[in-house]
């Protein structure tokens, strides 16, 4: 009788595009009901490969405590960038405000991949990365509103946001490509088995820094992945547009590249581990293009919409939204149910309206602080101001 | 017109009159970022109002090079704090080409625009004034409007100099100052200030958009204190009009300056500098610089940091009372 109702699980359960390893696990662990897979295997996309024998694997193994992880992860950056929107458009932000969602997958599939010792540096639409590495959602929502709780001291505001091992929040495009070749220099001098992401995008590939950049490091083979994450706009240009060749994993030339479906977290994440090891190793710099999508517009001042249509932003988010790819795989493979994950929708919106709360309530920094932190210095010294009667002391 | 309306201006005429203009820059082709190129493309075709990839200092570079062979090159360089990338390429190529070669070669049909200044939440990279930077670079010209009528005659005139020009549009002026101004072509000299309102006790010097708030902080002078002002926009950084301003303070013998840019280094050292040498003995009191603080433009602490009216008033009181 027993041995029946197994074989009865086991048909209805290899219904889903299982491999028929997990059927078996699935199997042994569903002894109740109740109870989820620990674990399931997912197909994911071939990358393209420049200058490399083989790439990642076309298969990867999530556990239920990752996929959770995960889902977790990406819902607070997407509710945390709709948020930012949301206190941009009452004005309570202010400046410039570039958003992160739909991109989501890319900085944590990252994330996961690498080590919190690692170092990532990239540009002004940093929000995501702040998370993941390590920042909390008050401290990153403070900084937009420029209070003090913030994580530069309401100093740097939205593109100048930094933590350990996380070196911003750049706002010069490809400026920041070339400090992650040092940060890469410096990793590899001390020796601790250390690698540096450095991100751009789409537009910042046609710097001439990069490519100064990429020479550099593969001169010195520096533990640095480059890594353009190509949301196929360049502010308003597209690709087409902008450049000559739109094979951004290519352009290292001489390094090789790797091209990724920036949309899939498990293909972002096998790519950079597969992309960690291969520098990790002394073998050199490596490129990845992760091929992904932003939903908002550049910045908050741009619709979004004069350059693409509706329709096309629609479609991502209906074909390809990362969140949803990750909780239609979750569900149908029996690693959470859909209540499951609701119930962590709800605590994430709440996490982030606490935030918000604290991040329009804290007081912004005082005056004293304006001419703080300018250089290192012993002594402070006086910063003169309009005219020769004011001063403020610089100290730091 | 306003400010963006009148650059658009300018630059049709400009594409009109000389069949080898061209505008390029990034994102020029739908009309720019600030809306100073909108319907160009349009009327002139494709190959004269081009983008360019993200590349400042290729675009500078380009941009000589067409200016060399003889064509006019008018590039765009999306916000001033980008300019660094080509700043390279402006100070030692562009500025000094023609002094290179004996005059045998030039890019005097360079013209380089960038919005430039504080707008209210610009923070560090969308703020800055870095016609300092430039000043002190001989070959090239440096050239600030105050108003849409100012910016059309000056651009005209940067565009026809056979000089590589950099020219900075305020920013915050773009949609905010409203003039009429005239659909047909008209130059205003470069190297000239303009006295915009004499006076007998202060001279007060500014361009851009510190224009304004001088006026208005000699009009506080007028009222409050009875002081009459001499206000004068200097335009054209580079060469500057030492003559008027000198022969204005031989008059009055107080001078302030202001800019937003920071105080160390700033243009105003400069004036400072020259016309203590010129006029040191018909000064009665020390120049006044009232400038933007020595640290990076803030994000949160920007009202904090432009001189705003009051500071400048503020200094013109102390100089009157020195």
């Amino acid at each position: 009788m027993h041995k029946m109702l197994l074989a009865a699980l086991s048909r209805v359960l290899q219904a889903p595009a299982v491999s028929g390893k997990v059927a078996f696990r699935v199997m042994v662990a569903s002894r109740n009901y109740g109870d989820f897979a620990s674990e399931a295997t997912f197909e994911i996309k071939k990358c393209d490969l420049h200058r490399l024998e083989e790439g990642p694997g076309t298969t990867a193994v999530m556990t239920r405590e990752e996929g959770l992880q995960y889902y977790k992860t990406m819902q607070t950056i997407r509710r945390m960038e709709l948020k930012s929107d949301q206190l941009y458009k009452q004005k309570i932000i202010r400046g410039f405000c570039h958003l992160y969602d739909g991109q989501e997958a890319c900085c944590v599939g990252l994330e996961a991949a690498i080590k919190p010792t690692d170092h990532v540096i990239t540009a002004y639409r940093a929000h995501g990365f702040t998370y993941t590495r390590g920042v909390p959602v008050r401290e990153i929502l403070a900084e937009l509103t420029g209070r003090k709780g913030g994580c530069a001291k309401g100093k740097g505001g939205s593109m100048h946001m930094y933590t350990k091992n996380f070196y911003g929040g750049n706002g010069i495009v490809g400026a920041q490509v070339p400090l992650g070749a040092g940060i890469a220099l410096a990793c590899k001098y001390f020796g601790k088995n250390e690698i540096c992401l450095a991100l751009y995008g789409d537009g910042a590939a046609n710097q001439g820094q990069i490519f100064e950049t990429y020479n550099m490091a593969a001169l010195w083979k520096l533990p640095c992945i480059f890594i353009c994450e190509n949301n196929r706009y360049g502010m308003g240009t597209s690709v087409e547009r902008a450049a000559a060749s739109t094979d951004y994993y290519k352009r290292g030339y001489f390094i090789p590249g790797l091209r990724v479906d920036g949309m899939d977290i498990l293909c972002v994440r096998e790519a950079a581990k597969f992309a960690a090891d291969y520098c990790r190793s002394g073998k050199g710099p490596l490129v990845m293009e992760l091929q992904t999508y932003r939903y908002h517009g550049h910045s908050m001042s741009d619709p979004g919409i004069s350059y693409r249509t509706r329709e096309e932003i629609q479609e991502v988010r209906s074909k390809s939204d990362p969140i949803t790819l990750l909780k239609d795989r979750m569900v149908n493979n029996n690693l959470a149910s859909v209540e499951e994950l609701k119930e962590i929708d709800v605590a994430v919106r709440k996490e982030i309206e606490e935030a918000a709360q604290f991040a329009t309530t804290d007081p912004e920094p005082p005056l004293e602080e304006l001419g703080h932190h300018i250089y290192f210095n012993e002594p402070p010294f006086e910063v003169r101001g309009p005219n020769q009667w004011i001063k403020y002391k610089s100290v730091s | 017109m306003n400010l963006f309306q009148s650059i658009t201006s300018a630059l049709d005429n400009a594409l009109a009159k000389d069949p080898t203009a061209v505008v390029f820059g990034e994102d020029v082709a739908f009309g720019g970022v600030f809306r100073c190129t909108v319907g160009l493309r349009d009327k002139y075709g494709k190959d004269r109002v081009f983008n360019t990839p993200l590349c400042e200092q290729g675009i500078v570079g380009f941009g000589i090079g067409i200016a060399v062979t003889g064509a006019t090159a008018i590039a765009e360089i999306q916000f001033a704090d980008y300019i660094f990338p080509a700043f390279d390429q402006i100070v030692n190529e562009a500025a000094k080409y023609r002094y290179r070669s004996g005059d045998l070669f030039n890019c005097g049909n360079l013209t380089i625009r960038a919005p430039w200044g504080c707008v209210g939440h610009g923070a560090l990279y969308h703020s800055q004034s870095p016609e300092a930077f430039f000043a002190h670079c001989p070959g090239i010209k440096v050239v600030i409007p105050r108003s849409p009528l100012q910016a059309k005659g000056l651009l005209l005139s940067c565009i026809e100099d056979k000089n590589p020009c950099i020219f900075f549009e305020p920013k915050i002026l773009y949609r905010a100052a409203v003039e009429q101004v005239p659909v047909e072509p008209y130059n205003i000299p470069l190297s000239q200030a303009e006295v915009l309102q004499t006076g007998s006790d202060v001279t007060m010097v500014a361009w851009g958009t510190q224009v304004h708030v001088i006026k208005e902080v000699a009009a506080m002078a007028q009222e409050k204190l009875g002081v009459s002002c001499e206000v004068i926009d200097l335009r054209t950084i580079l060469p500057w009009d030492t003559e008027t301003v000198c022969k204005s303070v031989a008059k009055t013998g107080r001078l302030l300056i202001s800019h937003e840019a920071p105080l160390t280094g700033g243009f105003a050292s400069e004036i400072s500098s020259t016309v203590q040498e010129e006029c040191f003995l018909n000064l009665e009191a020390p120049i006044s610089r009232v400038c933007g603080y020595d640290t990076p433009f803030p994000h949160i602490f920007e009202p904090f940091y432009i001189p705003d009216k009051w500071k400048c008033y503020d200094a013109l009181r102390k100089m009157i009372n020195y």
